[in-house]
């Protein structure tokens, strides 16, 4: 059908021009970053001629972004394995267990799932403040377990409840304790689902702003997006540098991307059609 | 079958009888006791959710609505009825943050069209549709810290999209000075960023069409917009259903970081979203019962929209 396929090649244009408008940005922050103030002021679209790593050396050193670095990754990984572990415990229960009660729990733990952070910020920061957890490393933790924990009960108990009750039944004759099952059973069956949810919550920590915003007050406990907007007033005059700092927090989250794109897609598509 | 409630070591009264009961005695002391902790094992692995999601996320929702009928500073903790509520509606920059609310909603069919498009055209395998999957998705995982810096080049007034203009003989816009354009142009990099996820969303509804629908149509010599109105849409209500609101709710909470880093309200407070209001109140102007009563008032708006949006699209599907 030619009239088809020449429909099809019209479709191709405007979804080429979205592709280039997607990659652009990017490209154009890259370029950027490796060119001197000079060049980058005379002509700020012309190809830099070689790499440049002494801009990222600067805002790397300048703008102690070490340390934002380390902040992110102690929090995101405490709250990521928090997060596993109280999801899988709470999805394993509310699917496979029947026990009084386990309904109301779980729409409980759906009734989280739609009170947003902006919502409750104010008093939030207030029960932090009261327990003296505000601007600890457990106080934001914490922080980003009660904020993505809804999702991953959720994810996790509609993963479980794929798992036939046979086999559960099969280690219960076998003599394991519930823990038991949990542990041997339940844990390793979910490594899929705990993978794709893994990710997102950690994309989630990893790039939240407003969270860590008002956990975390004092500059010493920034955490990387948040030292990335501080390197804007820092390099104000400095452009390339900038980009460069920008260049450096965005590259961690795109290589998980390279590598772990399906994983991304299932954890995201998981809520729409299992829900 | 149930086994957390089950006791399943119970036996029938009569074994313990014919096997003697010097032997049974401690062994069913040492049963009831197993079968206790069994019975108590299903709390005991949801305690740890349900503790934290009522302590720091129902329970705060409660005390935020309950502060917002206090004062500040030297009223701190005094009830004082409605006022907080008085002020804001008395607050231009309030209303110029629900304003840019109700812009949000306006703009949300375009929000949802856009993506809804691309993985149409994606399933019905245009040129290089597997490249374009990928490479649509990749601004999705990036941080709004991140796209907002590097928008904040892309929109420089000697930036790319001016040079673009330029080249097509317009002049440049002032993206983010402009109090009549800033908005368009933050839910514009919003959209830009987030569109990703909706398209991943839609093609995981496409993949559960019957392609058998799809076959007739094409015998049937439909056309490739008839194929789209009158099977595609149709068979994918739900699916088109959870994008509005995902969308909904995404610009609703998810804007901030953007407005962080590229205009900070401004200019002139355009650029308000009752987020950032609840924000600049609480940590900047020290107001937080103020801030609380913002945020019952952003809780209600986003029960108001959600039902009605669902109301309406269910209203939609059941015409079809």
């Amino acid at each position: 059908m030619p009239g088809r396929r020449l429909a099809r090649w019209v479709a191709a244009v405007p979804m080429a021009v979205l592709a280039l408008a997607t990659i652009y940005p990017l490209v154009f922050t890259a370029n950027v970053a490796m060119k001197t103030r000079r060049d980058y002021i005379l002509d700020r679209f012309s190809p830099a001629g070689s790499l440049r790593w002494d801009n990222l050396a600067e805002a790397w050193a300048g703008a102690g972004m070490a340390r934002y670095f380390v902040n992110s990754f102690v929090v995101v990984a405490f709250a990521v394995a928090l997060l596993l572990l109280f999801g899988s415990m709470a999805g394993f229960a509310l699917s496979q267990l029947r026990f009084r009660g386990s309904s109301v729990i779980f729409l409980g733990c759906l009734a989280g799932l739609f009170v947003p952070f902006q919502v409750i910020m104010v008093p939030l920061t207030r029960v932090m403040a009261d327990s003296g957890l505000i601007d600890t490393y457990p106080g934001l933790i914490l922080a980003y377990v009660a904020q993505f924990l809804p999702f991953t009960v959720f994810l996790m108990t509609s993963h479980y409840r794929t798992i036939p009750a046979e086999i559960v039944d099969a280690a219960r004759i076998d003599g394991n304790t519930v823990y038991g099952v949990y542990r041997r059973i339940m844990l390793p069956l979910g490594v899929p689902a705990l993978l794709s949810v893994g990710i997102l919550d950690a994309l989630f920590c990893w790039n939240d702003v407003l969270i860590s915003l008002l956990m975390m007050p004092s500059p010493e406990h920034r955490t990387l997006m948040i030292g990335v907007n501080a390197l804007r007033g820092q390099y104000s005059d400095d452009i390339p540098t900038f980009a460069s700092g920008v260049l450096i927090a965005a590259v961690p989250v795109l290589m998980i991307y390279l590598f772990l794109q399906r994983q991304i897609a299932d954890g995201v598509t998981a809520g729409s059609t299992k829900g | 079958m149930p086994i957390g409630g089950t006791s399943p070591l119970v036996r029938p009264a009569g074994s313990v009888r014919a096997d003697g009961a010097t032997v049974k005695q401690p062994r069913r002391r040492q049963d009831a006791r197993r079968g206790r902790t069994e019975r108590l094992a299903p709390y005991v692995l949801v305690a740890p959710a349900v503790l934290i999601i009522v302590i720091l996320r129902l329970w705060p929702l409660v005390l935020g609505v309950n502060f917002s009928f206090t004062g500040d500073g030297e009223l701190n903790g005094t009830p004082v009825g409605l006022s907080n509520y008085l002020a804001l509606a008395g607050d231009p920059l309030f209303r110029t943050a629900l304003r840019n609310v109700g812009l949000l909603v306006l703009l949300l069919p375009v929000a949802v069209a856009i993506p809804g498009m691309l993985a149409t055209f994606i399933y019905l395998r245009v040129p290089g549709h597997r490249v374009y999957r990928s490479v649509y998705f990749f601004p999705a995982v990036l941080s709004p810290v991140i796209v907002g810096a590097i928008f904040n080049l892309m929109l420089g007034y000697d930036g790319p999209l001016n040079a673009v203009l330029g080249a097509i003989g317009a002049g440049p816009v002032d993206w983010l000075g402009d109090p009549g354009i800033a908005m368009f142009t933050v839910v514009g990099v919003h959209i830009w960023a987030t569109f990703g996820m909706a398209l991943v969303v839609f093609l995981a509804g496409f993949s559960t069409l019957d392609a058998s629908l799809l076959d007739a149509a094409r015998v049937d010599g439909a056309s490739l917009r008839q194929t789209i109105w009158h099977v595609i849409i149709p068979s994918l209500t739900r699916t088109i259903q959870f994008v509005f609101v995902t969308t909904m709710i995404g610009m609703l909470t998810s804007m901030f970081g953007l407005l962080f880093v590229m205009t900070s309200g401004g200019p002139e407070g355009a650029t308000y979203l009752p987020e950032y209001y609840i924000w600049h109140q609480q940590g900047q102007m020290n107001q937080p019962a103020l801030a609380s009563a913002a945020s019952t008032v952003l809780f209600v708006v986003m029960l108001v929209v959600g039902l009605l949006q669902i109301t309406l699209l269910r209203r939609a599907g059941r015409q079809d």
